[in-house]
């Protein structure tokens, strides 16, 4: 669409390039637990309250987030195992420097990683063109020093971005950006500076923070939507590759009265063929290597 | 003005009329049930103009956020690139017209989806400009007819033809708005939704009637706002249509359903959609129309 912020050009999902993930697999599938650390004492910045209920500190919400990294964390890799998911971390970047053993266990498992930012209680709304590239460079640099991995995307601190984020995380050499809901495959995202960076589907939709916290929904409710989001989706992906991602929060879905429902979620979707269960990183890897360009010159084409 | 304690409305838009003292509306064919199907693509503004209007919980996104909101804009814009087709093709396979609620700022943007609905042989219906914008009170008469001029004229450039039919973001209105509508040239609303039939409207000389829309059956309703699980939103559907089936026996019933494309045309939501309209078609005696037919059929029936 040309309409402002014209990052995304219209592509319906009926017309345009036919997309084959590799081995033919019908769906991408990837999970993303959010590994996330929320200050005691954030400040606030007048734009979003990162502690609403109370004065700071508010102990209840802190220690409710704290609990998925000393209990929730751990609880939550038993399913993840039992079928060798390699996750894509949505990431606190500041957890590495703070909890070494989830850096370890995380690393341990060859996880991908995205910056979710420094802390989940600083947003990007109020950073001007500067502070946004130094923010970049911190993430970029603190996942090298603690994993030695490159970093490839991102989903905004909390979901927070400037107008600026997507030309300033291409000018640092990020490839995806997944705060974007449009569409159930990666989309190019139009940016200032020549680079290629595209938006890999992660989910608002899909995520135990949307379904659990805010609204209010059972664990049960959880794996059945999972399950009738992956049924569609892999009748489609017949015709052309589709991405399913599942977002998680140890502190929700670690709970005890929760963890069943997420192993039956994964014992449904794994039990399929044609499952390419995978990362951000790849798939948007992927959809630039083989893609991209395709992709672009389709919807000029449709544009005339 | 506050109501006066007398017989009647206390607005002059239509007369008080309770379902049992009507004549029996009967539906072609002897259907029980008018089944419309309104789809609404609308689109959400990156920056709400000064001075528009939006109900404070507008769904879509996390939760409402602070500008930049990349998560509510991009989901509702799920709806035109992926979740519309998929609803078209549920309704095809039904034989089920659909009627296609258009904001202006869809029409004059979208031209790929235009044609789309328009080759599907969709009634394409007034949306109001976009969902970031609804009419109210606020507005003056004057601005109030240039909005509802503007979003006419879109929609007649981008189809070749006037719409007849309206339904206002988020069923926005003003105390003047089923007149202005009427003097537009509109000739019936959705925005109404007291009723399990259409009405009459006193809008002056052009006839005007409301098509209802059975609200808690809207997919923001229920689903964004209520939180209604998935199978519970199918229940609803099918024993709604149950007791419309039932009722509309001895006096014909319209069910028509207001679903947005990024909402129920999500991947986990279609197939309780899909199973839910197939329960309705099934049972026959329904009578799958657009909302300019019912309302066709309606005037036919009552003069």
């Amino acid at each position: 669409m040309a309409l402002p912020p014209d990052r995304i050009d219209y592509l319906p999902i009926i017309d345009r390039p036919v997309i084959k993930w590799p081995n033919d697999a019908r769906v991408a599938l990837w999970i993303s637990p959010n590994i996330e650390h929320y200050e005691y004492l954030p400040i606030n910045e007048g734009v979003r309250d990162p502690w609403p209920r109370t004065p700071y500190p508010d102990v209840q919400q802190y220690t409710y987030r704290d609990y998925g990294n000393r209990v929730g964390f751990w609880r939550m890799l038993e399913p993840l195992d039992k079928h060798g998911i390699r996750c894509c971390i949505s990431l606190n970047l500041a957890v590495l420097e703070h909890f070494p053993e989830i850096a370890e266990a995380m690393i341990e498992r060859d996880y991908d990683f995205m910056s979710h930012g420094i802390y989940n209680t600083r947003y990007l709304y109020t950073c001007t063109e500067d502070e946004e590239r130094e923010f970049y460079r911190d993430c970029i640099d603190t996942l090298r020093r603690h994993t030695g991995k490159q970093l490839k995307g991102m989903l905004g601190p909390a979901i927070t971005g400037t107008v600026n984020t997507p030309d300033l995380m291409a000018e640092a050499g990020l490839i995806y950006h997944t705060d974007w809901f449009h569409d159930d495959q990666p989309t190019p995202i139009k940016v200032n500076n020549g680079g290629k960076l595209v938006s890999v589907p992660y989910s608002i939709e899909l995520n135990d923070s949307s379904v659990l916290r805010d609204n209010h929904y059972s664990a049960e409710y959880f794996a059945d939507i999972c399950k009738a989001q992956f049924d569609q989706l892999y009748e489609e992906g017949a015709e052309s590759g589709r991405v399913m991602c599942i977002a998680l929060h140890p502190f929700l879905i670690g709970q005890p009265h929760r963890i069943k429902y997420l192993e039956d979620t994964l014992d449904y979707i794994m039990a399929h063929d044609g499952v390419w269960q995978t990362t951000a990183d790849e798939i948007a890897e992927y959809y630039i290597a083989n893609y991209y360009d395709q992709a672009v010159a389709h919807a000029q084409r449709l544009a005339q | 003005m506050p109501a006066q304690r007398t017989f009647g409305m206390d607005h002059p838009h239509h007369e008080w009329s309770p379902i049992i003292t009507r004549p029996a509306l009967r539906w072609p064919n002897d259907a029980r049930v008018a089944l419309c199907v309104v789809l609404v693509l609308e689109h959400m503004e990156w920056q709400v103009p000064e001075g528009a209007f939006q109900v404070a919980n507008l769904s879509g996104g996390s939760a409402p956020r602070a500008f930049p909101d990349y998560a509510r804009l991009s989901h509702r814009e799920y709806g035109h690139r992926v979740g519309i087709f998929r609803l078209l093709d549920v309704l095809e396979k039904h034989g089920i017209p659909a009627t296609i609620a258009m904001d202006a700022l869809t029409a004059d943007n979208y031209p790929y989806l235009v044609r789309h609905c328009l080759d599907r042989g969709c009634e394409i219906i007034g949306h109001g400009v976009s969902v970031s914008r609804m009419i109210t009170s606020n507005m003056s008469e004057a601005e109030e007819r240039e909005y509802i001029q503007s979003s006419i004229d879109s929609l007649t450039k981008a189809t070749g033809s006037a719409p007849q039919g309206w339904s206002g973001p988020e069923y926005g209105e003003s105390d003047r708005t089923p007149r202005l509508l009427a003097e537009a040239g509109i000739r019936y609303v959705c925005d109404w939704a007291n009723d399990e039939q259409p009405f009459p409207m006193t809008t002056g000389d052009n006839p005007f009637f409301a098509l209802p829309l059975l609200y808690e059956l809207d997919d923001v309703a229920s689903l964004a706002q209520r939180k209604v699980t998935v199978a519970d939103y199918q229940r609803r559907l099918t024993e709604s249509f149950d007791v419309l089936h039932k009722d509309g026996a001895a006096n014909g019933r319209l069910l028509a359903l207001n679903w947005r494309p990024w909402l129920v045309g999500q991947p986990f939501r279609i197939a309780a959609v899909d199973q839910a309209l197939g329960h309705m078609m099934e049972r026959g005696g329904v009578w799958p129309a657009t909302g300019s037919q019912i309302i066709e059929w309606y005037q036919s029936q009552i003069t």
